[in-house]
């Protein structure tokens, strides 16, 4: 209005500025509408559109410079979202308090601010000495939640802002504040939405994993997305050990030392004494205490960055991962949650149930590789077996040969697992037979392998030095303990310390009749007289298995050593394994050497051929219905 | 999953490549942002990221390749993605980032559809 009795240039003045200010609250009205077209474009990102908003700002209020501060209650501090001229990046740290005391404040002039921001405005003075950018403040605000801060600079040709100016600002930083918290909203929504999406996807994805490796990565990797954690691991638990043991850790390196970052030895195992065990809570506690109260209870838990000694400093959560059966399989741990900006936040409770309900599909993960990994450690131990079974059966004799004046048989009955049973009977280039029967300990492959290399090395034994004339009046008793020795070198560097060779050598000389025999170990032999008395061969004599001690031990233990016998017309010799007299029945009875003898003495009138399969059906009647373990050998010499 | 961060930049002379290695959280993320900001602000409006060596990503790296593509779009600008897992193309479509992004199974056809 141009009241009366002003002069013409006054009221020039006046209306010149009368029509700038219908002009700038034009302007201002045209950039409020493209401060609320910014607001719904779809462009919800603060990060992006925060320059648009200081522009508009600085532009309406004809503001030189100014900033848009975010707040950030994670770590207490207000970071620069926009700033005209451009700042370098740069936090303010404020305490709670402080941040209270602002959001009571409409508008704070920085030069004279209100007693309780004098501490907070003294600290940052540094910062906030650039008057260009630093002059006015408006808390920026939804309600009683503090956003951060719109700081203006100097204003263009004028000390301070009209009354219509403030309230445009009042206005703007209405508008910059729900821009903030729709940007906040819409991450926090995208965030929930991407872990729900992210934890639906990861069971079929984890489940499928066949090899507990893959499983054990894939499940820590899901894991650390998850939760926007910047660390994870999975420790499973060993009950035979009764240890945490540390399956995978990401990252990698995390736990390797620094002299060695070639190659990650994560080495990491907690012993878990009784798993029974009441645990009480203990508070503050250790990252080894959570992870051991978590495996006990059951139950999700959290420990502090600083009570942290096992991942290196972090703010770690920890879940139980069970079972079908709800034992409890191991535990998941993640650490260090992410925000933007290189902020670390603390798990929150929903992060607990996430962790939970992912921990659940690991569990599935977990048992599912192992079952896998189960069913082809069977299938290739099966594989193993098949193989060791027809080495095993090579080893064994079609038929056996005819020697002079006596008749001789065998048979080898395989039972369960491949247990390394062999017989043989050999004709010497002297004239002489050799007769064989031996037992290996354990079974499998190896054990197969053990009796063919007991087989071979008899067999060059005999084709060599111990195959000369006897015209040489050699002492074959000697000769034995010798061969003994020369199998035990060979049979002990060949096997391991629980794998090892009874074996009964028998040479007969079918001129003389006469028996040497050699016991390593093994079940002395029954001799059945043809006057029906019983003798059992090798049993004072009874050495050590083959293979079992190096050479210069043997002598200090127990020596080999080798006897003679002359057999006479009907005597009977019943070579034999521990199948047969350590057969059991249903009531857990041995079929035993005494009922061997009843049976022996019985044959008087039948041939070795028969008396095997007496032997055999006798020892099969007598197992009836009970499991075998060990194979089953007999072999069988009689004297015409 | 290669567990080196890193970023390589090829800048031609309409586009530019980001490719990506390594765990896209808010640490690699923040460098990717960085960079593609300055690849912007030099006047490049088509970008192509290349998450071929990222096996994993979390919620935060999501959201700064939501900022890029703002950013861009504030200058009619384009990106593309490459190299995602199925995984990832499903999760990107999920999020939306597939209705203002273009998504090609290699580089070579994310650069053609410029």
């Amino acid at each position: 209005m141009i009241s009366l009795g002003e002069n013409k240039e006054q009221s020039d003045m006046h209306l010149s500025s009368a029509e700038e200010t219908i002009q700038r609250l034009i302007f201002s009205l045209s950039e409020l509408e493209q401060l609320g077209q910014t607001l719904i474009s779809g462009h919800s990102n603060f990060n992006v559109s925060s320059k648009t908003y200081l522009r508009i700002t600085l532009g309406t209020l004809q503001v030189r410079g100014g900033a848009i501060l975010c707040y950030h209650s994670t770590d207490n501090c207000l970071t620069i979202a926009a700033s005209t001229p451009e700042s370098e990046a740069t936090q303010i740290e404020i305490e709670p308090d402080e941040a209270a005391s602002l959001l009571g404040c409409p508008i704070i002039e920085l030069n004279t601010p209100p007693d309780n921001l004098h501490n907070f405005i003294e600290r940052n003075s540094d910062l906030l000495s650039n008057k260009s950018m630093h002059r006015l403040w408006v808390p920026l605000k939804i309600h009683d939640e503090f956003l951060g801060i719109l700081s203006l600079g100097k204003f263009l040709g004028r000390a301070k802002l009209e009354a219509w100016e403030q309230e445009l600002l009042t206005i703007l930083a209405h508008q910059i504040s729900i821009a903030i918290a729709y940007s906040r909203n819409e991450e926090r929504i995208q965030s929930e939405k991407f872990r729900l999406f992210m934890l639906a996807e990861s069971a079929p994805q984890i489940c499928q994993l066949l090899q507990p490796d893959d499983a054990a990565e894939q499940v820590v990797f899901q894991a650390v997305a998850l939760l926007d954690a910047n660390m994870g691991a999975l420790m499973l638990f060993e009950p035979q050990h009764k240890n945490l043991e540390l399956s995978y850790v990401f990252p990698p390196e995390l736990l390797s030392s620094e002299d060695d970052e070639q190659e990650a030895d994560n080495q990491l195992t907690i012993p878990i004494d009784d798993m029974d065990d009441n645990v009480t809570d203990p508070h503050p506690k250790t990252s080894e205490e959570m992870l051991i109260y978590v495996i006990k209870n059951g139950r999700t838990d959290q420990c502090p960055a600083k009570m942290d000694t096992l991942f290196g400093g972090r703010s770690l959560m920890a879940g139980p991962i069970q079972g079908r059966d709800g034992d409890i399989l191991g535990l998941l741990v993640v650490g260090d949650k992410e925000e933007r900006g290189g902020r670390i936040a603390e798990f929150t409770f929903e992060d607990e149930t996430l962790l939970d309900s992912f921990a659940k599909q690991a569990g599935v993960a977990i048992e599912n590789a192992r079952l896998h990994q189960e069913a082809l450690d069977a299938r290739l131990l099966q594989a193993e077996m098949e193989e060791a079974r027809k080495i095993q059966e090579n080893l064994i004799p079609d038929t056996l040969p005819d020697i002079p004046g006596y008749e001789v048989a065998g048979h080898y009955e395989p039972r369960g697992p491949v247990g390394g049973d062999y017989f043989d009977c050999i004709e010497l280039k002297t004239g002489g037979w050799g007769l064989a029967i031996a037992d290996v300990s354990g079974k499998g492959m190896q054990a197969a392998l053990l009796m063919a290399t007991l087989r071979a090395g008899l067999l060059s034994e005999l084709t060599s030095a111990r195959g000369r004339e006897e015209t040489e009046l050699v002492d074959m008793k000697n000769e034995l303990i010798d061969m003994a020795m020369t199998l035990n070198s060979l049979l002990y560097v060949s096997g391991t310390e629980e794998k090892y060779v009874t074996f009964f050598y028998s040479h007969l000389n079918p001129d003389t009749d006469i028996l040497t025999t050699l016991n390593c170990g093994h079940n002395p032999p029954l001799i059945v007289r043809s006057d029906g008395n019983i003798v059992w061969l090798g049993e004072e004599i009874g050495g050590l298995p083959i293979g079992m001690f190096p050479n210069d031990m043997v002598p200090l233990i127990a020596k080999f050593e080798a006897e003679q016998i002359k057999l006479e017309s009907g005597d009977l010799i019943i070579f034999y394994t521990d199948g047969v007299t350590e057969t059991v029945n249903i009531d857990d009875e041995f079929y035993d050497e005494e009922r061997l003898e009843q049976l022996g003495k019985t044959c008087s009138d039948i041939d070795a051929s028969q008396i095997c399969n007496l032997i055999y059906q006798s020892v099969m009647d007598f197992q009836g219905d009970a499991d075998q373990f060990d194979d089953l050998t007999l072999l069988v010499l009689r004297k015409k | 999953m290669a567990n080196k961060f890193d970023i390589q930049i090829r800048a031609e002379h309409e586009y530019a490549v980001l490719e990506t290695a390594g765990y896209l959280n808010d640490s690699l993320g923040e460098r990717l942002s960085k960079e593609a900001q300055e690849l912007i602000e030099k006047g490049y409006t088509q970008l192509v990221i290349n998450l071929d060596k990222t096996a994993l990503i979390n919620s935060i790296g999501i959201s700064i390749l939501i900022e890029i593509i703002e950013a861009l779009d504030e200058r009619n600008g384009t990106l593309n993605f490459c190299g995602l897992s199925a995984t990832q193309e499903r999760t990107f479509r999920m999020m939306a980032i597939a209705k203002y992004a273009g998504i090609f199974p290699d580089e070579k056809a994310a650069i053609a559809d410029f």
